[in-house]
């Protein structure tokens, strides 16, 4: 296939956030340092190289993005600093945008006014939300002792709200993914049997949950597997316990320290604000090469999280302490916050790389029993 | 006759040779031969103590020939004829056998090689005999020099000749001076302007009271040797006769023509165009495309009829730099322009180049890598609804993609090949051609710039493509050595020559065809053929080719060969025996 060199390509990626365009000479020393780059799907060289040459096609079906994680060994050992690290950074952004169909990815990407305006706008909604429909604030506590909580945000219209968020976000991101399984495999006309997609199919779950490629990348006494697991485990148990054990979870009797639901809340708050401070500090402080580079998408991603993380405590700490009014703003804001943070970064940006990357490890395994099976389609006697 | 007092010299050349030869046994058996007087073997011959050996035994012994046997004559002949000439003798009473080349390395069996070394031993004892005292003989120089080619290394050369005060006269076949050089608009790698350089050294040749210049002249035919030349030249209908000591060639080369690679379309496209081409647009001051709009996508493709098997082999050196060269000046002049350059391998050997290609790197230049041996590149007519005139196909390698380029403007990196009238210029000047017509230098490391033809040297482009630096560089060498020449006045010539004895020549003329340096006329009154021993190198074709015997070769007489075929016989029938 002759593919059209896109002049105009270049210059869409630096919209997008790239760094510098012309270092990169194609020594390969990068392909040859980095401990994730595998014979079957060799990066970084190769897709900067489709970048460089504006190869549309060919990036758009390239997920080896995806599997770096970005250690920084490349741009380390790169002897014209051309930075590929920080270029396989950008290239997820890049891919995150064609991914999404709906166009809104590129637009918060490359026009920061509109990203804020989104996040804000969303944020007012939620608020005028409580303002005009919620219950009247009560003061009152429980015989117990304990906040209204549910009195002033009943369960069953949160988790309608809940649900109905987890379902246009988990549709928008799910089409996202089916496009850019359109993009990897069905463009470039990968011919792959039913039954590899089934028998790949174990790699999603496994690499979502241990995330064991990132192991790899923590040589030299690094720490960023494990402080990432923390922040991407406390989430997902935050997440989940939100969404489906609402009722078990938003109570207004205060539980001993030792309930599970006071346990599990204690292990996300402390991964969460593990994992984030170290983020935060390392991308202040920029010196390793996986925190050098941050574009505004990066920091917003962290702000947003760090203060739902830290609104989550406060809302924790005046419920306990029976303080109802600080306990409902802390909550209209808690919620302010949360809802533009999933509804925007989960579909449209960074955090979309939560489903991007299993799936892109799944995508890559099935190209290569693909071209496998051509292999020894080719060797055997009937082919000859 | 005086008696014949020979010396024996068995080199053992560390180990190299007594490794595998029985050098003390061949000393030994020698001494045995009739004449020898004193037959040794020592560590290094060459060495300062193994030549005060040789002149002290020729002193002591009264030898009055000497031989040597150890390595190559190519490596310590002129050595040891030194040790003869400082001990009184005559150095061309020697000879030399050579044990080391042609018999311990080539040969694992020490008892054949022993053989085999005294039976070559033998014959230039035998060979030595024979040989005769010969004179060192040298010829006047005339301090003109004539120079070929009137490009920047003709310039060079006229105005570091005239500048010493020695006439020059600047054969060039062109109106004007100036060359290839002029036609450029800057030089690389720190892309200064061509002109001003040039320029100013043709205004200089042109009012140099030394330097005579013959525009629209070439010259025909060259007589004489060296420090004696002549020729005839025809200016403005009349004939001048010029005389001359020396001879600088700098005809330079031609751009390649592409008009037959089909792929490159070169004249189907009016937008592909040449290096020189862009050259003139530049000077003009404008880069317009056919359709006079400024080129969005400039393809620069590398390696056209260079390093390709069906064009020319080599590497004409200085397309890959101009090729930057391009790429500056288009980003200065169409900052949005995307440009491509499509390279084979990208060469930047000289000084300051490699450093031209990192700075053009960081500039937005995409660099393109195809195969220049099977996969060349393709230049196809774009569809209607294009933005652009051209679509350049190619196998790119270092993604490892089919790609199509969209251009509308392509410069061809065209290489640079020999002129026509090589082959006729190397026979007026007497020199030889290599296979890609370029004119062949006396030794290709030792001696760039010389020619086997005493007082013809070759600067420039016409002995191999070379930069603006590499050509003054040669220019100026070539100048050293004529002004060498002319300061002595005087320079020896070969005294191994070819000498004619009328009274058995027949004047058939066969020595005259067969002469490779046009040494060789024929006297019509005497009707006989005589040798100008100022141009004879002694390579011994016309004695071998003289039906009559009338030839004979100094040092290499009947006589000298016989005796050395005998002495090698002698001891080589006894080596069949083992």
């Amino acid at each position: 296939m002759i593919q059209r060199v896109n002049t105009d390509l270049k210059k869409d990626l630096l919209k997008l956030g790239v760094k510098d365009w012309n270092e990169c000479f194609h020594c390969g020393n990068c392909t040859a340092i980095c401990p994730l780059s595998e014979n079957e799907l060799l990066f970084p060289r190769k897709v900067i190289r489709q970048a460089q040459m504006g190869l549309e096609t060919s990036l758009q079906a390239n997920v080896s993005p995806w599997m770096c994680y970005y250690c920084g060994e490349c741009s380390d050992t790169c002897p014209r600093d051309a930075n590929p690290g920080e270029l396989m950074m950008s290239l997820r952004r890049y891919l995150t945008s064609i991914y999404d169909w709906t166009g809104l990815s590129r637009l918060f990407y490359t026009n920061k006014y509109m990203e804020f305006a989104a996040i804000i706008g969303l944020a007012i909604i939620v608020i005028l939300l409580f303002a005009i429909w919620g219950p009247p604030l009560d003061p009152s506590l429980t015989s117990e002792g304990g906040v209204k909580i549910n009195s002033f945000a009943p369960i069953k219209w949160i988790e309608l709200g809940d649900w109905s968020m987890a379902v246009v976000v988990g549709a928008l991101l799910i089409s996202n993914i089916l496009h850019m399984f359109y993009k990897v495999i069905i463009k470039p006309g990968v011919k792959i049997p039913l039954t590899t997609y089934i028998t790949e199919l174990w790699k999603l779950p496994t690499h979502f949950a241990t995330q064991a490629k990132f192991r790899k990348c923590d040589a030299k006494g690094k720490f960023y597997w494990g402080a990432h697991w923390l922040m991407m485990t406390g989430y997902t148990v935050m997440f989940t316990m939100i969404v489906v054990f609402l009722p078990e979870f938003q109570v207004e009797k205060v539980n001993d320290w030792w309930h599970w639901q006071r346990l599990l809340g204690y292990y996300s708050t402390f991964g969460l604000l593990f994992g984030l401070i170290f983020v935060i500090i390392g991308r202040i402080k920029q010196n390793n090469q996986i925190f050098k580079f941050s574009h505004l998408s990066d920091w917003l991603f962290i702000i947003m999280l760090f203060l739902t993380t830290i609104s989550g405590i406060m809302l924790h700490l005046f419920r306990v302490g029976g303080m109802p009014y600080a306990t409902y703003y802390t909550y209209i804001a808690h919620i302010a916050i949360l809802i533009p943070m999933i509804c925007i970064e989960v579909p449209f940006s960074k955090w979309s790389h939560l489903a991007y990357r299993p799936f892109a490890i799944y995508f890559a395994a099935l190209k290569k029993e693909a071209k496998e099976l051509e292999y020894k389609t080719n060797l055997s006697p009937e082919a000859a | 006759m005086e008696e014949i007092r020979i010396g024996v010299y068995i080199c053992w050349c560390g180990t190299n040779i007594s490794r595998m030869v029985d050098v003390e046994d061949v000393a030994r058996e020698l001494s045995e031969m009739p004449g020898v007087v004193i037959s040794k073997d020592y560590k290094y011959m060459c060495s300062d103590p193994g030549q005060a050996l040789i002149i002290k035994d020729i002193k002591e012994h009264k030898l009055n020939r000497v031989v040597v046997s150890a390595c190559s004559p190519r490596i310590h002949e002129l050595t040891f004829r030194k040790a003869l000439e400082n001990a009184g003798l005559n150095p061309y009473m020697f000879q030399m056998a050579n044990i080391r080349e042609q018999v311990s390395w080539v040969h694992d069996d020490r008892e054949k090689a022993t053989k085999k070394a005294k039976a070559l031993v033998a014959a230039a004892i035998n060979r030595v005999k024979w040989h005769e005292s010969l004179d060192k003989r040298t010829v006047s120089i005339n301090p003109s020099t004539l120079v070929i080619g009137g490009g920047i290394a003709g310039i060079t050369a006229a105005l570091e000749l005239a500048d010493t005060g020695s006439p020059v006269y600047l054969i060039e076949k062109t109106t004007e001076l100036g060359g290839n050089m002029a036609k450029i608009d800057l030089t690389f790698p720190y892309l200064n302007s061509a002109r001003q350089i040039i320029q100013e050294k043709i205004e200089r040749t042109e009012h140099h009271p030394n330097i005579h210049i013959f525009k629209n002249t070439v010259v025909d035919e060259i007589f004489g040797y060296i420090g004696n030349f002549n020729s005839i030249i025809g200016q403005n209908g009349s004939e001048i006769d010029l005389k001359f000591g020396n001879i600088v060639v700098a005809t330079g080369l031609k751009p390649f023509d592409p008009s037959g690679l089909e792929n490159y379309g070169y004249g189907k496209f009016p937008d592909v165009i040449t290096s020189l081409e862009f050259e003139k647009k530049l000077l003009s001051g404008n880069i317009l495309t056919n359709e006079g709009k400024d080129p969005e996508n400039v393809v620069i493709i590398h390696c056209v009829g260079s390093r390709n098997r069906s064009e020319h082999e080599y590497c004409s050196r200085t397309c890959c730099m101009t090729a930057l060269k391009y790429a500056n000046q288009l980003r200065s002049a169409i900052p949005d322009a995307n440009i491509y350059q499509a390279y084979a391998d990208m060469r930047a050997f000289g000084k300051g180049c490699e450093e031209l290609y990192t700075s053009t790197s960081r500039k937005g230049i995409m660099f393109l890598m195809f195969d220049q041996q099977n996969d060349l590149p393709v230049i196809k007519k774009a569809e209607p609804g294009d933005s652009c005139n051209m679509l350049i196909e190619m196998n790119e390698k270092l993604s490892g993609e089919k790609i199509e380029i969209p251009a509308d403007m392509v410069i061809l990196m065209v290489g640079l090949e020999a002129h026509e009238d090589a082959k006729k210029i190397s026979h007026t000047v007497g020199i030889s051609l290599d296979g890609n017509s370029f004119f062949m230098e006396k030794h290709p490391k030792l001696d760039p710039v010389a020619t086997t033809t005493s007082g013809v040297y070759v600067v420039g482009n016409c002995q191999a493509p070379k930069d603006i630096p590499d050509t003054i560089t040669q220019a100026k060498a070539a100048t050293a050595r004529i002004m060498g020449t002319i300061k002595q006045g005087e320079v020896e010539v070969e005294v191994i020559t070819a000498v004619v004895n009328e009274d058995i020549c027949c004047g058939c003329q066969t020595c005259i065809q067969v002469c490779p340096y046009t040494a060789i006329t024929y006297d019509v009154v005497k009707g006989v053929s005589v040798v100008n021993e100022a141009i004879c190198k002694g390579c011994g074709t016309c004695g071998s080719a003289c039906p009559t015997g009338a030839i004979r070769s100094r040092h290499f007489t009947d006589n000298q060969i016989l005796s050395q075929i005998k002495g090698l016989l002698s001891k080589s029938l006894e080596l069949k025996e083992v």
